[in-house]
């Protein structure tokens, strides 16, 4: 056992570990945040992705032991962080991955996820070339990827203020504008 | 067919739909984009065991002893079951329980379970599963199906419900429709030709997980990863001689299945009966190894197709043998071998048809059911067979797929009823999109273009059990709140199904989905649904859907027309608000109709059901395949292929596919485009195999390649609506279909752009190669890159 | 989840104080650097350290430097995202560039380090599997069994060095520092390997890789890289093949190197390549002959075996084409060779 000194999504965290467990069962099984999953068990499918001092990494492959003094920021700590800056709803990659239906089964999309906001945040306008290879350590089995790279072409588009691309099932309409539109597209009592 | 299943193809509320057909977010979309969405391994119960599982390292053996005593001795062990402590055979087909949640005499393959150890974690756990003393006596263990189809000893199975199993067939289906000898007389071109399929599995990103948790007052609670709910829930009760009614099972949040699962599963009784014996919650999380070994996934299949036409491309007929590798258990494998032939009678129609399918026990990973089940496979032989065709007789390939369009509201050569047809529009679409007649035959060499087409079921009408009750039940709950609530059996596997029933509640009610709430999936709470599996859940939980709100809402609208004392005709559900149609000023909010109607009438719900009609041939079979709608597909496929490395790159497809109505245009494509994708990932990279020594090749996501981002082609979904009369609101399936003709399409795109015809999967670029050389060697390539031997003109006729 | 072997994990902040640990632990303590290809391995109990000894803390083992004589200096836990992006690698050490930006996916290779790519232990489909599936098998050569099951009744183990850094590190006549017991000393990079697929290097237990040097290069220098694999993305190499070119003032070859990885235990260097391309002009005919000579060569002296997965004679097929491309693609300053 080892006491370890975590930072994790803004919060200073003491928690004991066995030596030999990884970041992600130190998140999962004794902090209780499973939103970051488990897929491959060493290093193959990108699920268990959280961001190391911002930086995209798997933590299957991680120590527990070695996390100690470096930012994790897991998707949960992705929307309090969006909310704190002032911003409403889910941060905005989050958001455009739900309007643009690239939450299937949702079990790869944590890490998904975390990849694309760090590309996002280091390239703000990334091409569909740089958005695939940024994504390329991350495994889907449901989407075949045409609305994940939709989704992050979205969050580009709107942070720029530019016209979201149609997608081929929507000829001649622009889905992502008409669903919001219609005020259908959220909870109620969200921001 | 029962009145209350047929609703009609139109808006429930004239003035058109107000939900369905948008691109609404779906019900679970953002609680999984903030890791909030609760998955199997994502529950820890207080005081909660680990389970771990002992397997055979042997393809075939008997267990001579199993001993325990050390691991059980171990500090931290609480119990050790083997297969003797479960000793009632199960399957997800009834006719065929030959499965044991651990060996009871013999192991059938390497990855067959032996024991398992609870213990308080994984580490003490693992530690026992290695002090298991197991005595093995090794019999042959059978690789080759081939050999499986002529040895019968010793035999993978001696008998399954005390029926003796011939050899070691576990299933032979052979039918024939029409005249097929007057067929290939008839016919003025004919192709003959073998295809074989490779293993593939279904890969879902989240690994199989169940947790158990058994009450003082006897109830067993499971949470499984799983597609089936209530069948996993009677095979606990049988298996576990525990009463049905004191058993739960829950899905929680499900990170993918594909097909992969949808039997009941080892582990799920594993836990159970730890749970029941130690009393305290027990879970088992499977690592990616041990979903290999339990994989279910794609039938290898070697198959013989002889395929007859007049010379203006006519059909004539088709005759079909097919030998499909099992593996080690049943499964759904007496179905997969009708599927193989039943499932193929459509778009097209031929007048005559054979198929002789047997599907034969080996000693591998059991074989089960992957997304278009039974059916990718002949249809991957026979699409490039009607491109061999096209060639032979000099036709574009999509116009001779348009020349043998079987129609709408039809019958099928092996007496399916078909209802609406909208293949020709998918064809029209994906000619349109990929500028199909600018571009085929003339792109450059090592460019190409590939069509191929496809039909899938949308459920069947035979429940995998035989019963005269509904398949899919939902009741509805009114809160004075406002809130409806909905509960079904159905299995949201990541499809989306949740968020239909969502859809066409708000859409009947006149709510905003935002009102109405879906749990699902939890035998304790909600009515039966028999399972996310054969593509049924949009389509007949779409109907109980609708079946359920129009009971309601004749409730909600009597009580509000008596209120105002006008005709209950007058009186219209939207937006949120009940209204009167000839005086649109007066109006109530649907929540304070709700009040009236609980007050008027009862406390406010209401149940609904689907079952389908009675359909299929008048054979023994003929019911297997028999669906109350069907979907159709055509791809159009854009390959480069690089001679000198022989690797297929596929740049685009383009997915036409028949869904009926698109209730949520958004999640219709983003089944389409998953299909495809997995389709193009079996072709060219995936292979579920086992090595010379019986071994999984590379159970892991590294040697089990599936594709990432950027080995993905551009997708581009094409939705057709042919809307059909018996689907909710015209809907059919879309989530199986339009895998099927990505496979073919890119072996006959790799024809146009090389002049190979590869038909052997998967496409890799040493096969690519192989062909080249071939082709090569029987006819150099001309100057203009083109090879000589591109045939034009059909030469050899069949007299 | 597959789990971790129970071990202590120690993280000390200077280089004598793990070369202290190492030697103080011997053969039971193991060093970790990215963790990418160890920490799976120790997942597949191919290693049960009591000890790992993590390096992530010592600040002198990161960073890229150039020293005084122009060469690079590059930390051995400098991560290879870095080493890829590197502006004074991509100008100076084109091939390291490349093939460092083609190793597994995204998120390894900025947890993945270069010191951890060379030292990168061997590969074998039938080592790098969980413990079940090796004792199913009867185990390894390699790894607690006796048999060769890539060559049968081989007594020597073959399985392939995959480490894409190594071939080019040796075509830019690097030199590794080590640190141990001893003192520390400096080798080419050609000097460590051994054909033994069991440990491949002449690297004693308890040294640490500290630093890779990369010597400046007087001519004008061009490199590339060239990897097969199955996916764009993630796969280990099937082949791996790395070019530098030395270019004269008029533009000639003045020197070349060519060597290949993912064959056998060590990486091959093509032996006739420089005597081949010597002389011919980058663009010219000439060159795609000298091209296709240095690759006619390659295929020669190579023969790939069934250690790594795929179709050996059709990773044999692809030595030329993939030579020949990448010698192309160095010439022109157009790598690297990968097929997205």
């Amino acid at each position: 056992m080892r006491v370890l000194h975590l930072q994790i999504n803004g919060d200073a965290v003491e928690v004991a570990a066995p030596e030999h467990w990884t970041l992600l069962e130190v998140l999962r099984y004794t902090l209780g945040l499973t939103g970051s999953k488990q897929g491959c068990d060493k290093g193959d499918c990108g699920a268990c992705t959280v961001l190391v001092d911002g930086r995209p990494m798997l933590s299957c492959l991680m120590l527990g032991a070695l996390a100690e003094g470096r930012e994790i920021t897991t998707i949960e700590g992705l929307m309090p962080a969006w909310r704190q800056a002032g911003g409403e709803g889910a941060d905005p990659v989050q958001e455009a991955f739900d309007r643009c239906g690239a939450l299937q089964c949702g079990f790869c999309q944590p890490g998904m996820l975390l990849s694309a906001r760090a590309l996002l945040n280091e390239k703000p306008c990334p091409s569909r070339a740089e958005i695939r290879d940024a994504l390329a350590g991350n495994l889907c089995r449901c989407t075949g990827y045409t609305q994940i790279v939709q989704a992050v072409e979205l969050s580009i588009a709107e942070a720029t203020g530019a016209e979201p691309e149609s997608p081929a099932w929507a000829p001649g309409e622009n889905p992502w504008k008409e669903a919001e539109r219609a005020g259908l597209a959220r909870g109620k009592g969200k921001g | 067919m029962a009145a209350r299943d047929n609703h009609g193809i139109d808006a429930p509320w004239k003035g058109g739909f107000q939900v369905i057909g948008k691109a609404h977010r779906k019900s679970d979309g953002l609680a999984k984009a903030t890791g909030q969405a609760i998955y199997a391994d994502d529950l820890q119960l207080p005081g909660m065991l680990h389970a771990k599982i002992l397997r055979s390292p042997y393809a075939h053996a008997e267990i001579r002893s199993i001993d325990a005593s050390k691991a059980l001795a171990l500090e931290g062990v609480h119990a050790v079951i083997t297969g003797a402590d479960l000793p009632i055979q199960y399957g997800v087909i009834p006719w065929t329980p030959d499965e044991n949640a651990l060996a009871l005499h013999k192991v059938r393959f390497i990855g067959d379970e032996v024991a398992a150890v609870a213990a308080v974690d994984e580490d003490t756990a693992n530690a026992a599963v290695k002090l298991i003393e197991v005595e093995y006596e090794l019999l042959h263990a059978y690789q080759d199906p081939a050999e499986a189809l002529v040895r019968t000893e010793p035999q993978v199975h001696e008998e399954i419900r005390g029926k003796a199993v011939k050899g070691n067939i576990s299933k032979r289906v052979e039918l024939q429709f029409g005249d097929l000898k007057a067929a290939f007389e008839e016919a003025d071109a004919v192709v003959e030709d073998e295809y074989f399929f490779h293993g593939t599995t279904h890969t879902p990103i989240e690994p199989h997980c169940a947790v158990a948790q058994f009450t003082p007052d006897g109830v067993l609670t499971l949470w499984s990863a799983t597609q089936i709910t209530h069948y996993v829930q009677r095979a606990l009760s049988r298996v576990l001689e525990h009463p049905e009614s004191q058993i739960r099972v829950v899905q929680p949040c499900l990170g993918g299945a594909f097909g992969g699962k949808s039997d009941p599963f080892s582990l799920e009784f594993i836990v159970s009966k730890l749970a029941m014996i130690t009393d305290r919650p027990v879970k088992c999380l499977w690592t990616r190894e041990e979903v290999f070994y339990a994989h279910r996934g794609r039938h290898p299949m070697r198959m013989h197709y002889r395929t007859g036409a007049t010379k203006d491309g006519r059909l004539t007929g088709v005759d079909a043998k097919i030998l499909i590798d099992g593996g080690s258990y049943s499964s759904f494998g007496l179905v997969t071998t009708y599927y193989s032939g039943q499932l193929l009678t459509g778009p097209y129609d031929f007048p005559s048809y054979r198929f002789d399918s047997t599907r034969v026990f080996t000693n591998k990973p059991p074989c089960g059911p992957k997304r278009g089940h039974g059916s990718v496979q002949p249809r991957f032989a026979f699409e490039v067979q009607l491109d061999q065709l096209a060639q032979k007789l000099a036709l574009d390939p999509i116009e001779l797929r348009r020349r043998n369009f079987q129609g709408e509201n039809t019958k099928t050569v092996n007496g399916q009823r078909v209802t609406s047809n909208g293949f020709l529009s998918c064809l029209d679409a994906v000619e349109e999109a990929s500028t199909w007649k600018a571009r085929r035959g003339k792109l450059p060499f090592g460019r190409g273009l590939g069509v191929a087409g496809s039909m899938y079921i949308s459920g069947t009408n035979y429940p995998v059990y035989p019963n005269d009750m509904p398949q899919a039940g939902i009741q509805l709950k009114v809160d004075r709140s406002g809130l409806v609530t909905v509960f079904t059996g159905g299995n949201d596997i990541g499809q989306g199904s949740n968020s239909m029933v969502r859809y066409i509640v708000a859409e009947e009610l006149g709510l905003d989905p935002y009102d109405v709430r879906v749990v699902a999936a939890d035998t304790d709470l909600c009515p039966v649904d028999l399972g996310a599996y054969s593509s049924r859940v949009t389509f007949m939980v779409g109907n109980a859907t609708i079946d359920a709100c129009r009971k309601l809402r004749e409730t909600v609208v009597a009580a509000v027309a008596a209120e105002w004392e006008v005709p209950a005709a007058q009186v219209w559900m939207g937006l949120g608000e009940v209204f009167d149609v000839e005086q649109r000023d007066r109006r109530i909010s649907t929540r304070e109709a709700f009040h009236l109607a609980e007050a008027r009438s009862d406390t406010l719900g209401a149940t609904g059901s689907y079952n389908t009609p009675k359909l299929g041939g008048d054979y023994r079979g003929g019911t297997i395949g028999a669906s109350p709608a069907y979907s159709f597909t055509a791809h159009v496929v854009e390959v480069d292929v690089d001679t000198e490395t022989g690797r297929i790159t596929v740049s685009d497809c383009w997915v036409a596919h028949d869904c009926g109505r698109a209730l949520n245009p958004m999640l219709v494509a983003g089944q389409m485009e998953g299909s495809a994708y997995m389709g193009i990932a079996e072709a060219l990279m995936e292979e579920h195999d086992i090595n010379r020594f019986g071994l999984h090749q590379g159970p892991s996501l590294l040697d089990y390649r599936i594709p990432t981002s950027i080995d993905t082609p551009e997708l581009h979904a094409l939705i057709v609506e042919s809307l059909d009369p018996e689907g909710p609101y015209g809907a059919k399936e879309a989530g199986e279909g339009p895998l099927h003709p990505s496979i073919p399409a890119i072996s006959n795109a790799v024809f146009d752009a090389v002049g190979i015809r590869l038909t052997h999967l998967p496409f890799t670029p040493g096969k690519v190669l192989k062909a080249l050389d071939e082709q090569d060697t029987a006819a150099p390539r001309t100057a203009g890159g083109r090879p000589a031997s591109r045939p034009h003109v059909a030469e050899e006729h069949n007299a | 989840m597959l789990r971790l072997p129970k071990f202590q994990v120690v993280t000390p902040k200077t280089v004598e104080a793990a070369v202290a640990v190492l030697a103080e632990h011997g053969e039971r303590a193991i060093v970790v650097a990215g963790g990418t290809d160890l920490v799976p391995n120790m997942k597949h109990e191919l290693f049960t350290p009591d000890v790992v000894v993590s390096l992530a803390s010592i600040e002198a083992l990161h960073g890229i430097r150039r020293d005084a004589e122009g060469g690079l200096r590059i930390g051995a836990m400098t991560p290879l995202d870095e080493v890829a992006r590197n502006p004074e690698v991509t100008a100076s050490a084109p091939a390291l560039a490349q093939a460092a930006s083609l190793i597994a996916g995204p998120q390894l290779r900025r947890m993945g380090t270069l010191g951890g790519n060379v030292m990168l232990d061997t590969r074998c489909q039938w080592y790098n599997q969980t413990y079940f599936w090796r004792q199913a098998l009867g185990f390894c050569l390699k790894k607690d069994g006796t048999v060769c099951h890539v060559v049968a009744g081989g007594k020597k183990c073959v399985a392939a060095a995959s480490n894409d850094s190594a071939p080019a590190l040796m075509t830019l006549d690097a030199t590794l520092a080590f640190a141990g017991p001893d003192g520390t000393r400096e080798v080419p990079i050609d000097a460590i390997w051994h054909t033994d697929g069991i440990w491949n290097k002449k690297v004693a237990r308890g040294e640490i890789l500290t630093e890779i040097h990369i010597p400046a290069r007087a001519t004008e220098h061009r490199g590339a890289y060239g990897k097969l694999r199955d996916r764009g993305s993630i796969d280990f190499p099937l082949l791996g093949v790395a070019v530098r070119i030395d270019l004269g003032p008029s533009g000639q070859v003045e020197d070349a190197d060519v060597v290949l990885v993912a064959l056998q235990a060590r990486p091959i260097r093509v032996k006739k390549a420089a005597e081949i391309l010597r002389g011919s002009t980058p663009g010219s005919e000439a060159f795609e002959d000298a091209a296709r000579e240095c690759a006619a060569a390659a295929e020669k002296q190579c023969r790939p075996m069934p250690n790594v997965p795929g179709d050996p004679d059709y990773r044999h097929r692809m030595v030329p084409v993939y030579v020949r491309r990448t010698v192309v693609a160095a010439g022109s300053s157009s790598g690297p060779i990968h097929h997205v």
